[in-house]
């Protein structure tokens, strides 16, 4: 039976969110015709969420009378008109006239969210199936799988039927795909460069699938140069796989597989100006994890340097010039996947020199600690794949790969954390944060492995860039202007203590 | 002593009770009607809390919102994660740059830009049907809209390197009367966004040349340079001095030539702000085009209105458009696929220049395809409907992609859908004065010009 969203009735949100900026602009009123903006289908609509298990149910629609099911609202109608009921009792409810669009019951699904609510009811029975049901039907001729009978159908109808063969080698299944890569294909370019007389054949590039490409090069011509350019294309990335990966050799034992082969980086060990880009690897999915992992390397490479202030943002001790650009890699790297995590990563290394931490947060992280080593501090992350907080996974850091999948925390709990965590913060102001070191931190939560750190830098650190105007204190001054603060060889430093270059 | 709390999932006990002390309020307010989970909604609710809370300067709020968020982050996670992910890094970029330093930050990001190969760009833009929705139902207008016509002109303003015109050029091969001779020209300027190439464009040309030999069309291709000078400067630059270059001798526009003006993902570019009394850039651009007299202009872009100067109403509009082309990657690439993953991360780029940026740093202006309408019709152009064969071979198209893909048609514009949610829009017009060739006599929108089949001299 349709259910009431709980948390809003409409497509509008819960009027209880206040913030600044017009949140909800207004359907164009001045079209003729009312048009869906994008994620902001008819806001009168009514949000419905059906359980999965009507979604799943093929007899929706029942009968109140003797419970016989039916597949579509048009025979119940004429069903329940052989029941003699009252004219009251047959009239449709005014409810219907209203449109309605549907949500997701499964809360991670990005249909969850009204605004992102499909319009009809096949279509979230559909998407419900697809997404979160088993995969029932499967395609004998390539196995892919499907859950709906229909798409499965559909697929089949096509698979195999029409396959355009490039002289490379690839094969497609549409038609303007094989035209495009056709024309660009290298194989074609090397063709036309080699073959001056060439009887020009129709040559119609259709083809079926047994038969090769009109054009009688043979298919194992030149070998596809996208192979080499492919390398060269992963060249850029290959740098920050290795950063990715090379903290992990160099602070943990265990090294992860790197998705490209991985000639040292040029512009890693710092010296060069070069930007470091980072990919952000398959699985350490943080933001600023390779950020910091870079650092660990340089930190290895050259000896960290001596940090008067709090190595807070320190991302790159002053080892690496240059910007620290990210880009998303597929290496399995680091295990720290937080953006804070990793920002403090860095300081773990270079932290034997100074490890500020204020007490309010140590208890937390015991507390932490305290019920178990492998759930409690990873049940802090909702991401359940490879995320890891600040507080991270402890046992699993150091065997530095991707932490299995976490329970999820409720956003109770998150609030709770994220409020003590905010707490502690307000007390350290900024300057102490910069300049003061306090020798309380136990030793102990140093070891967490790399991913693991310093909270309360993590405060300090985050406070540093966000929102901060450049007055206040020399120390911050110094370092939002990218005067040495940190090493010699930094240029500019934003908050994160990159380096940012022209050529960022 | 120990203090309880017990929230929606059970009870936390914490160490020191004064910390409720603190003003817990706006992460209250934000995770409120969460019902103890973060779905999009509440993650929505968290970006614009830390959004107003760094134009508040908030330091601990911005920092608590971002310390929740970096819960639900993941690169490779599910929809909602991963663009969790990529605001996140937006707020953060936008966060390191408030302080207004002598750091030279000359708008670069902080994402390291990705070369592709020719031969990745082809794959990349046929991965969902994004741009190749707007290259079908372009191609389709423009070859209506040339038949009769010996010669082809095209000036072709878009970010995807030409991978548009292959079908064309097949298409043309296979008309009836024999192809015509093809030219296309592209400028020389560019935004720096992805999808980026490691060749140059001449390279690009060089091989559509090749291939437009190979199917017998007489083809040219031309770059149109720049002041050499400016080299270095923005995009914005370069292209006010390109402007100034699009005339009909330095074009060498030939008279009997149709002359085809392509517009994919290019408008949103030029800027959109008055100073002074001075036009905008993007009327500029749109008033020396109609002084060509093309044939036709086929205009593609995005259909969400990202043009609103408010950094939350940006975030929640795009917010809620952006996870279209995450949702659709999902369908059917897995959770590390690398194609997924780079394509993420291009949108993650414009993300970040929406989210992270502000004034003339800010390139990324979309209007909706309503609003573009209009300022495309005040320009003086007048609308084309797309004919039955172009929306036939569209949704064939469309077909043989994800189920989930749909068009829907709002008066003269085609809408590429996904799951009933517009993303991608196309149009095509007209010079006003012009008679154009084989359009059924329908009523545009004005109404006021009917246009009729015209033999055309």
């Amino acid at each position: 039976m349709p259910v009431e969203v709980d948390n809003s009735s409409t497509v509008s949100g819960d009027a209880s969110v206040s913030s600044t900026g017009n949140q909800n602009p207004p359907p164009k009123s001045a079209v003729k015709k009312k048009r869906n903006l994008p994620g902001m289908p008819d806001p009168d609509a009514e949000v419905i969420a059906l359980s999965p298990t009507t979604l799943l149910a093929t007899n929706r629609f029942v009968c109140e009378i003797c419970n016989k099911g039916f597949q579509r609202d048009q025979n119940l109608q004429l069903h329940r008109r052989g029941h003699n009921l009252p004219w009251k009792l047959r009239q449709r409810s005014s409810k219907e006239v209203k449109k309605r669009v549907y949500v997701c019951p499964e809360p991670t699904c990005v249909h969850h969210d009204p605004s992102r609510a499909l319009g009809d009811l096949t279509g979230i029975k559909k998407h419900f199936c697809r997404k979160h049901g088993e995969k029932k039907w499967k395609c004998d001729k390539c196995s892919k799988k499907y859950a709906v009978q229909s798409d499965w159908k559909a697929h089949s109808k096509i698979c195999g039927t029409r396959e355009y063969r490039c002289d490379c080698g690839t094969v497609f299944s549409r038609r303007d795909s094989f035209i495009t890569h056709r024309a660009f294909c290298d194989a074609l370019a090397v063709e036309s460069a080699k073959t001056q007389t060439n009887p020009s054949s129709e040559s119609d590039p259709k083809v079926q699938a047994a038969d090769s490409s009109p054009r009688r090069s043979p298919p194992a011509a030149p070998p596809p140069v996208s192979a080499p350019s492919a390398i060269t294309s992963s060249d850029i990335r290959i740098q920050s796989s290795v950063l990715a990966e090379d903290p992990s050799t160099v602070v943990e034992e265990a090294p992860t597989p790197a998705p490209a082969p991985a000639p040292p980086p040029a512009g890693l060990n710092g010296s060069s100006s070069s930007s470091v880009s980072l990919v952000s690897s398959g699985c350490s999915s943080s933001v600023f994890s390779s950020l910091f992992t870079s650092t660990t390397v340089s930190a290895s490479i050259h000896p960290p340097q001596p940090l008067a202030p709090a190595p807070p943002l320190v991302g790159l001790n002053g080892s690496c010039s240059g910007s620290v650009s990210l880009v998303s890699s597929g290496a399995s790297s680091c295990s720290s996947s937080g953006v804070f995590a990793s920002l403090f990563a860095s300081s773990t290394v270079s932290a034997s020199i100074q490890p500020p931490q204020p007490r309010a947060l140590t208890n937390l992280i015991r507390a932490d600690l305290a019920p178990s080593t492998s759930i409690e501090p990873i049940s802090l992350c909702l991401s359940t794949s490879h995320g890891s907080s600040i507080f991270g996974t402890t046992g699993q850091e150091r065997r530095q790969h991707a932490p299995p999948l976490q329970p999820a925390m409720s956003a109770t709990a998150l609030l709770q954390k994220a409020a003590q965590m905010g707490a502690a913060a307000s007390n350290a102001s900024l300057l102490r944060g910069l300049s003061i070191v306090s020798s309380s931190a136990p030793q102990e939560n140093l070891q967490w492995g790399q991913a693991q750190v310093d909270p309360d830098n993590a405060s300090i650190a985050a406070g540093l860039g966000l929102g901060l105007p450049c007055d206040g204190s020399s120390g911050l001054k110094e370092l939002m202007m990218g005067t040495p603060v940190f090493g010699p060889k930094q240029t500019t430093l934003d908050f994160l203590g990159l380096g940012v270059a022209a050529g960022g | 002593m120990k203090t309880e709390v017990r929230g929606n999932g059970g009870s936390i006990s914490l160490q020191n009770p004064s910390l409720f002390n603190t003003p817990l309020d706006p992460i209250t307010g934000a995770l409120k009607g969460c019902l103890g989970s973060l779905d999009g909604a509440c993650i929505e609710k968290l970006l614009l809390h830390c959004a107003s809370a760094l134009e508040n300067n908030d330091v601990t709020l911005a920092q608590q919102v971002m310390w929740v968020l970096n819960n639900v982050a993941s690169t490779v996670g599910d929809t909602n994660q991963r663009l969790t992910a990529w605001f996140l890094r937006a707020l953060i970029s936008r966060a390191s740059r408030v302080c207004p330093t002598s750091m030279n930050f000359n708008g670069g990001s902080m994402f390291q830009r990705r070369l592709m190969t020719v031969t990745e760009l082809v794959g990349y833009v046929d991965l969902i049907p994004w741009h190749r929705f707007g290259f079908c139902a372009s191609n389709g207008a423009i070859f209506k809209a040339v038949e009769g016509y010996g010669k082809v002109h095209i000036l072709d303003f878009s970010i995807t390197h030409c991978m548009q015109w292959p079908t064309l050029i097949d298409a043309l091969a296979k008309r009836p009367e024999g192809p015509p001779s093809l030219r296309i020209t592209v400028p020389s300027c560019r935004p720096q966004v992805p999808p980026l190439l490691n060749v140059s464009k001449e390279e690009v040309g060089h091989r559509l040349a090749n291939f437009a030999k190979f199917r017998d069309v007489p083809f040219e291709f031309h770059v149109k340079d720049d002041d050499p000078c400016l080299s270095h400067e923005t995009f914005a630059t370069q292209f006010e001095s390109l402007l100034t270059q699009l005339t009909r001798s330095q074009l060498d526009l030939r008279d009997d030539e149709a002359l085809v003006i392509n517009c994919q993902n290019w408008l949103r570019y030029l800027s959109d702000e008055t100073k002074g009394n001075t036009t905008t850039v993007r009327d500029a651009f749109l008033d020396v085009i109609k002084g060509l007299n093309p044939r036709i202009i086929v205009v593609v872009d995005e259909d969400c209105d990202l043009s609103a100067s408010s950094l939350s109403s940006r975030i929640t509009t795009c917010f809620n458009y952006l996870w279209i082309p995450f949702d659709a990657l999902e369908t059917f690439l897995p959770k590390d696929s690398r194609q997924r993953l780079e394509y993420e991360s291009d949108i993650g780029h414009k993300i970040e220049n929406i989210v992270g940026f502000e004034g003339f740093r800010r390139t990324e202006r979309l209007e909706s395809g309503v609003k573009l309408s209009q300022r495309i019709n005040d320009a003086g152009f007048v609308s084309l409907p797309f004919c039955e064969d172009t929306i036939n071979e569209v949704k064939s198209l469309l077909d043989e992609h994800a189920s989930g893909w749909g068009m829907k048609r709002e008066e003269d514009m085609l809408v590429l859908t996904w799951k009933g949610h517009n993303s991608v829009f196309a149009t095509a017009w007209t010079d006003e004065g012009l008679s154009v060739v084989q359009v059924e006599p329908t009523e545009t929108k004005q109404g006021a010009v009917s246009l009729r089949k015209a033999a055309n001299g």
